[in-house]
């Protein structure tokens, strides 16, 4: 408890030195609760979530950093690894590959890089999955990019 | 004690080790301001913790610089004792001419080389004998029981030790430099004693830290000795000792070697643990783990051992017996071995 609390305040400081290191990355923690996190990331550029704004909750377990913090998307994303209604991450480093070595922001690196490489063979989003095993690249893309539009963009107007 | 003393310098050994002194000698050489640079480093972290340590290293240099003011027939008896010991162990005798032909250059007599040579020694002698609460007493009688086979001049030694004690002072002066100039031996102050004495045997810190490494590895206890004691066991320890000279480049490399991001990344040399953020204390920081190279705090090493006891590094588990991983590390890496051997010196 203690020690992932002490931990979380040293990624706090750190996060704070550090805000134009990543622009891509926003990470916030909440400001009555230490192991709530929210992050902002930004949709990497040449894929279909490029604009987009996507929103991360962070629950970080008390017995942070030995197990890995759980993380899901807040805004709705099309995406084979994300489930579509919850927004659940099937990402490796959140299950069994997670290393005490990993933090906050570098979880948020992971997802970014995830949101540019999805991988439709272990499919949260059967729909996203099925489009891109069977080829249809696409369909894909055009879904994943109109949810994007839909969701990850501020409205216009 | 003598028994230990005896066995702990074997002369066989020598040989081999002496070959390999020389070759990594030569290439350490090459890394000395390198490795002179780390070790300000590492002294300058460790000095807090070595301060209770330097006393025997003090009484080194008090007792070089005693014999050479003081007591010339100390000096002859130190030089014959030396000889002798030189034509006793081929090995040593070899040991003795490089440094000075090494030293030499440096515009340093050999009568004077000698004479701190023994010097030290004899200050070894002196610290154990006026200090006995030191750890050291086992290895100062070691150092002893050499020295009179060879000459018989234990008398002459005990005499130079009791002028010896009265140098608070100087010691003072001398511990301070000590902590300085050593890095590795902050836990014990046997360690310390070594590195100080060969720097003012010789003129060449590359030899003194080829020395002094050794010694700590192998025996805690003969790490009293001063120079003498180095040569006679310098053929057992010398291929620790290169590697021990390099234990700060060593570390890297096997950061490099096995996990080529750690390079970059803030593991490489790392001032507070990766896991829990909190700084690393010397124990922590002469800890090595994995072979990946990855280090973490003996708190949270503990901790993933409770749970999956997996390195965070490579994500292998960790080695069940440490002991065991340390060894096998010990025949890729100096560092390693450091550990042990520290770790040894606090139990006895």
């Amino acid at each position: 408890m203690q020690a992932s609390r002490a931990r979380l305040f040293k990624e706090y400081k750190e996060v704070q030195r550090e805000k134009a290191a990543d622009p891509d990355i926003q990470l916030v923690c909440d400001d009555s609760n230490i192991f709530k996190w929210t992050a902002l990331i930004k949709g990497p550029s040449e894929t279909p979530y490029e604009g987009g704004v996507f929103q991360l909750a962070f629950a970080v377990p008390e017995q942070y950093p030995l197990q890995p913090p759980q993380v899901r998307f807040l805004t709705k994303i099309f995406h084979p690894n994300v489930h579509f209604k919850t927004g659940e991450i099937c990402l490796d480093i959140l299950k069994n590959a997670w290393s005490p070595a990993w933090t906050l922001q570098s979880v948020c690196r992971a997802i970014i890089a995830l949101m540019a490489h999805p991988e439709p063979d272990s499919p949260l989003n059967c729909d996203s999955g099925n489009l891109l095993r069977s080829g249809d690249v696409r369909g894909y893309q055009s879904m994943a990019r109109m949810y994007t539009r839909l969701a990850a963009m501020p409205k216009k107007g | 004690m003598d028994s230990d003393s005896i066995n702990t310098t074997p002369s066989p050994s020598a040989n081999n080790c002496k070959d390999f002194s020389r070759k990594k000698r030569r290439s350490a050489k090459l890394k000395q301001c390198k490795l002179d640079a780390r070790r300000e480093q590492w002294l300058s972290q460790s000095a807090v913790k070595n301060k209770g340590c330097c006393k025997e290293g003090t009484n080194g240099g008090d007792l070089k610089q005693r014999a050479q003011g003081q007591t010339d027939c100390l000096l002859e008896n130190l030089e014959i004792s030396r000889r002798g010991e030189a034509n006793r162990g081929r090995e040593t005798g070899l040991v003795k001419h490089e440094s000075d032909s090494e030293s030499l250059p440096s515009n340093s007599p050999m009568n004077s080389i000698l004479l701190e040579g023994t010097g030290s020694g004899t200050s070894f002698t002196n610290s154990s004998s006026s200090s006995s609460s030191t750890s050291s007493g086992g290895c100062c009688s070691g150092s002893i029981t050499e020295e009179e086979g060879d000459d018989g001049c234990l008398d002459d030694w005990e005499a130079v030790a009791d002028a010896l004690a009265a140098d608070d002072d100087k010691r003072e002066m001398e511990r301070n430099n000590n902590n300085r100039e050593n890095p590795f031996l902050g836990s014990t102050p046997e360690h310390e004693q070594n590195p100080q004495l060969g720097l003012k045997g010789e003129g060449s810190d590359l030899r003194n830290a080829k020395l002094e490494c050794p010694r700590m590895v192998q025996r805690v206890t003969g790490s009293s000795r001063a120079w003498r004691a180095d040569d006679a066991f310098r053929p057992q320890s010398l291929p620790n000792l290169s590697k021990q000279r390099s234990f700060p480049n060593t570390d890297r490399h096997f950061g490099q070697r096995g996990v080529p991001w750690m390079r970059s990344s803030p593991f490489t040399v790392p001032s507070s643990c990766p896991i829990c953020y909190e700084d690393l204390d010397f124990t922590d920081s002469s800890f090595f783990p994995c072979l990946c190279g990855f280090r973490l705090c003996l708190f949270c090493h503990k901790r993933i051992l409770e749970e999956d006891g997996r390195c965070p590094g490579c994500r292998k588990q960790y080695e069940q017996d440490p002991v065991e991983a340390e060894a096998s590390i010990q025949e890729g890496s100096l560092t390693f071995r450091l550990a042990r051997s520290s770790s040894m010196f606090a139990r006895s």
